[in-house]
């Protein structure tokens, strides 16, 4: 059947005439220009650093991708709401923190404890400190109306505040928190299989299962449903009988629990937390989504796009790495790949006059 | 007949992009510049490739900088020295807890390397 | 015969009095040709009626002279020279203005800042500040020679809708516009406001400014029209002077077949009670004291103008309006409906006006748009059922006859009657007992419309009450068993739909106006 369509979509294109066939192949060019600009990057580092399609670097850019899925599976809902979320980064770092100060040998943070807890304690700790946090965001935009844009600056604000204080709490004096203990890094970070004799760690696994689980939200429940009714019209799914208010709120909630995870995983692959840990990490998350083609216009987006998105970003972004740019050009670099994203994004909801 | 009526409504339902009114041709061009800026800038930064290793070597003498290439090791400078202490090695963290180990840690990005003293 | 002056110049005789000539227009949009050398000829000193069903093509021929959207072939001339307006800023500025059916104005404004706006006079060349003086002055100075009563210094928002209207009537007339279009500018008139409005264009016309005048209501044009021009699916019918022109003859021209059998035949049976409405009033619109009751199997219309508050009735009834007082009786027990959820659960279903701004979900499947409101159907233990999901949007399709290519279509890309009917099979997949349809045949063409009536009476045949809002009058007369007449947020009567007239029904609607 998708043979048949195919086959139909290429009669139709010839018998275009050829002014109408050049603006087809524009319209395509330019609706995937991202994905044209990062596939020739990717052809041109790799001619001139072929390790960088070496088993390691592959891996290493996997292993990436897995720790930065769930902020952006968190925040792809937002972006389906035709919010955002830029709280993000700060709630990464405020749970990697605690996590990083609870599983650990040292227990500066709290000198008067001696042993750590049991760590499915700390990781439903660090959820709930997540979902409050979504909490009020959620809460903020459904209530009162707040653009999330706003909603989630003071929230991003008030966290980091808590980070700051936690980490001068006890004897730590606002230190990066290393020293973790074992059973918390080879949760996180052990092999969980190996390829020829590189190790592929654990959260990989904890990625995929986080994802197939929003994948099913997303598409088989009655919230996934409501979700992309109120992102693309909210008064029509009020009118429709959909609890607008609930849906705005466990979007943002359930987005908090995923950077929650996030946190939870990068204080033991980071193997220490600080303040400016999660720093920026939103940023990352919002392009990915965008890239994957989760559009601002509200109600369109998939969690395979989502995917897609972080895997890309993290592609240029390793092999930049291996070329040796520096830091500090990534950052024009990210914020362009954004703007562009946009773009073509609107592009595509474009109403034509 | 009816779906231009529609189309032409400004009715809402477009997020971010309610209010947005520019037309396609522009934003042709806009697309087209943004993906020149970005190839330009990618371009830019290959062409100044190279992280930056710095050294603050903590009161001692001033040890100069260098520029690496991924992967690289960073070439061991004459050690600096400081009256009343001995150098004991370079240091990734002001804080001296994670040394460096010269001859085998490969540089991955931009850093700046802290001495360790000995009184 | 207007026709045959396409593209030639043989006009140059009656070009003196002659200030707007549109010739050959075409303008496409994807898929659609909506117009399609479409002339247009108004003469200075003339009253020019544009007359077409909803999507004929009338405002799409405005956009087109005002520069909304660049035509893809043909010219406008004004007064013999050629004009092509890229805003319509520039139109204003060469005499060319357009008074709105949708106004659009700065409320929170006051009238002569909207009068001026983007041409604030300055206090003198040296100054460059605005001066209101001379602005409470010039606006002053219109507003007497329209016998406006209003105080340039007035708050936009404060003022009915009639008076915004005649504001930008006198903005129009501020710039000197020899030529005005008047976008359905009665339709939130009073008799009185409209009877003013006329003594104004009478007044333009008098001054030998040419203008168009679109609208519906027939009685209206062939009072106050010279010539009308006819347009069908986006192709120009016929222009001819008002005086050869009857009624039917309008109607014949504009739909392009006599219309007979406009209604399906009425065999639904009215049975027992159903709902019963005491004493509803609303919180924040005028709706007052609204008491009725609507039988099982009944179709039960409301009629009213614009504003009378028969939407505010539906969505108060339907709890996304908030009541102040009154009670909601279904079989006899009292329902709060006090959000759209219970009433959905308490078997309501309500089609909102606004079909694009409250009905549909634009960029979602048809699929979406048709479960949404009865997902709790579909669950297999916590998960919805694909399977399940798309059984029941196929039924809809099937059972509304909506054309598409697949349920995983778009919806935006459906025609306005097709939407409506999967907006319909949405709400009867939640089994509702009373359906509240709020214009449920605006912006559809004739064809479905003719579907839809047929959907709402075949409902009523199977025991549901249906309560429809309607402000074309005929509709309400041919589909309805009863109508309820609202008039100032009030309740003004009911009649029975099959011995009473549409003038009966107007005298009611004007009763608290």
């Amino acid at each position: 059947m998708g043979e048949n369509k195919i086959k139909a979509q290429k009669q139709a294109f010839a018998q275009l005439s050829t002014q109408e066939k050049m603006k087809k192949i524009g319209d395509l060019l330019l609706n995937n220009a991202m994905y044209i600009i990062i596939l020739l990057a990717v052809i041109y580092i790799s001619a001139k650093v072929p390790a960088f399609l070496g088993l390691s670097s592959v891996v290493n850019v996997i292993s990436l991708t897995a720790a930065k899925l769930p902020i952006a599976l968190g925040i792809g809902g937002c972006i389906v709401l035709t919010g955002t979320d830029i709280s993000a980064g700060r709630v990464v770092g405020l749970t990697a923190c605690i996590a990083a100060s609870l599983l650990t040998t040292t227990f500066k943070v709290f000198p008067s404890m001696t042993s750590a807890p049991p760590i499915i304690v700390v990781l439903l700790m660090v959820l709930a400190v997540g979902a409050v946090v979504g909490f009020v965001n959620g809460f903020s935009v459904a209530k009162f109306k707040l653009h999330p844009f706003i909603v989630t600056l003071s929230t991003q604000l008030i966290v980091y505040g808590v980070i700051l204080m936690y980490l001068k709490n006890g004897v730590n004096n606002g230190q990066t928190l290393s020293g973790l203990s074992d059973s918390y890094r080879s949760l996180i970070t052990g092999t969980l299989f190996k390829i020829g004799n590189v190790a592929v760690p654990r959260y990989v696994l904890y990625s995929i299962i986080l994802t197939v689980i929003m994948w099913i939200i997303w598409n088989k429940t009655t919230f996934g449903k409501n979700m992309f009714a109120v992102g693309s019209n909210e008064e029509s799914a009020n009118v429709s009988g959909v609890n607008v208010a609930r849906t705005i709120i466990l979007v943002f909630m359930l987005a908090g629990m995923m950077y929650a995870l996030t946190g939870f995983l990068d204080g033991a692959r980071i193997a220490s937390a600080n303040a400016n840990t999660g720093l920026n990490y939103e940023c990352d998350a919002i392009a990915a989504c965008v890239i994957g083609g989760v559009s601002f216009v509200g109600g369109i987006g998939r969690i395979s796009g989502i995917v897609v998105g972080v895997l890309l970003l993290q592609i240029i972004f390793a092999g930049l790495n291996f070329l040796s740019v520096d830091a500090n050009m990534l950052y024009i670099i990210k914020g362009l790949i954004i703007l562009v994203a946009c773009a073509i994004d609107m592009r595509k909801y474009l109403v034509r006059k | 007949m009816d779906r231009m009526d529609e189309h032409e409504k400004k009715a809402g339902g477009r997020g971010l992009y309610d209010r947005v009114n520019i037309s396609v041709k522009t934003l042709n061009k806009v697309i087209i510049a943004l993906c020149i800026a970005l190839v330009g800038c990618m371009a830019f930064a290959i062409s100044n490739r190279g992280f930056q290793v710095d050294f603050d070597s903590l009161g001692g003498t001033a040890v100069e900088s260098q520029t690496r290439m991924y992967g690289e090791l960073v070439e061991e400078p004459a050690p600096p020295t400081r009256e009343g202490y001995d150098f004991d090695g370079w240091y990734m963290d002001r804080d001296l807890t994670t040394p460096w180990n010269i001859s085998q840690d490969t540089v991955t990005g931009s850093m700046t390397l802290y001495a360790g003293w000995n009184q | 015969m207007e026709k045959q002056k396409t593209a030639s110049a043989a006009e140059a005789q009656n070009s003196k009095d002659v200030l707007l000539r549109m010739e050959g227009i075409v303008k496409s949009f994807p898929g659609v040709k909506a117009l399609d050398n479409v002339s247009l000829t108004v003469k200075a000193g003339t009253v020019h009626a544009l007359m077409g069903e909803n999507g004929a093509g009338k405002s799409t021929l405005m956009k087109c002279l005002f520069g909304v959207y660049n035509k893809d072939a043909g010219h406008i001339y004004l007064e013999g020279r050629e004009v092509n307006f890229k805003t319509s800023k520039e139109a204003l500025e060469n005499g060319v203005a357009m008074v709105h059916q949708e106004l659009n104005q700065a409320l929170k404004r006051n009238v002569m800042d909207n009068m001026w706006l983007g041409r604030f006079p300055k206090i003198s060349k040296w100054c460059p500040l605005t001066s209101e003086t001379k602005m409470y002055a010039a606006t002053k100075k219109v507003f007497d020679e329209l016998e406006v009563n209003v105080d340039p210094k007035t708050v936009m928002s404060r003022m009915p809708v009639s008076q915004r209207q005649m504001v930008e009537i006198a903005k129009a007339v501020s710039f000197n516009s020899k030529v005005i279009v008047f976008d359905e500018p009665t339709s939130s008139l009073t008799e009185e406001e409209v009877e003013h409005l006329f003594r104004i264009i009478n007044m333009l016309r008098a001054r030998g400014c040419g203008i168009i005048y679109i609208s519906h209501k027939m009685e209206e044009i062939l009072r106050i029209s010279d010539e009308v021009t006819i347009m069908r699916d986006g192709q120009w019918i016929a222009t001819r002077p008002a005086s050869e022109l009857t009624m039917n003859e309008i109607i014949r021209l504009m739909v392009g077949r006599e219309l007979t059998n406009r209604y399906p035949e009425k065999d639904n049976v009215v049975g027992e009670p159903l709902l019963e409405v005491k004493g509803l009033t609303a919180a924040y619109s005028l709706l007052k004291d609204v008491s009725f009751t609507a039988k099982k199997g009944e179709v039960l219309g409301i009629a009213g103008l614009d504003g009378s508050g028969r939407t505010e009735l539906l969505e108060n009834i339907f709890g996304i309006a908030t009541r102040k007082s009154g009670e909601i009786f279904l079989h006899g027990k009292r329902v709060l409906n006090r959000n759209a959820r219970e009433s959905l659960a308490n078997k309501f279903a309500l089609l909102t006006e606004e079909r694009r701004a409250t009905g549909i979900f634009a960029i979602r499947d048809i699929q979406a748009n048709t479960t949404i409101s009865s997902l709790w159907r579909y669950k297999v233990g916590p998960f919805l059922s694909n399977k399940k999901l798309s059984e029941s949007t196929e039924w809809g399709i099937k059972a509304m006859r909506t054309k598409t290519p697949s349920q995983y279509t778009q919806i935006r890309s459906l025609s306005g009657g097709n939407q409506q009917k999967v907006i319909l099979a949405r709400w009867l997949l939640t089994e509702p007992e009373v359906l509240l349809l709020d214009e449920p045949t605006r912006g559809i063409d004739v064809g479905a419309k003719y579907e839809i009536y047929q959907l709402i009476l075949n409902l009523a045949k199977q025991g549901k009450t249906v309560i429809m809002v309607s402000s074309e009058m005929p509709e309400l007369l041919g589909v309805c068993d009863r109508i309820l007449v609202m008039s100032g947020g009030r309740l003004a009567g009911e009649v029975d739909a099959k011995n009473t007239t549409q003038e009966e029904i107007m005298s009611l609607a004007a009763k608290y106006v």
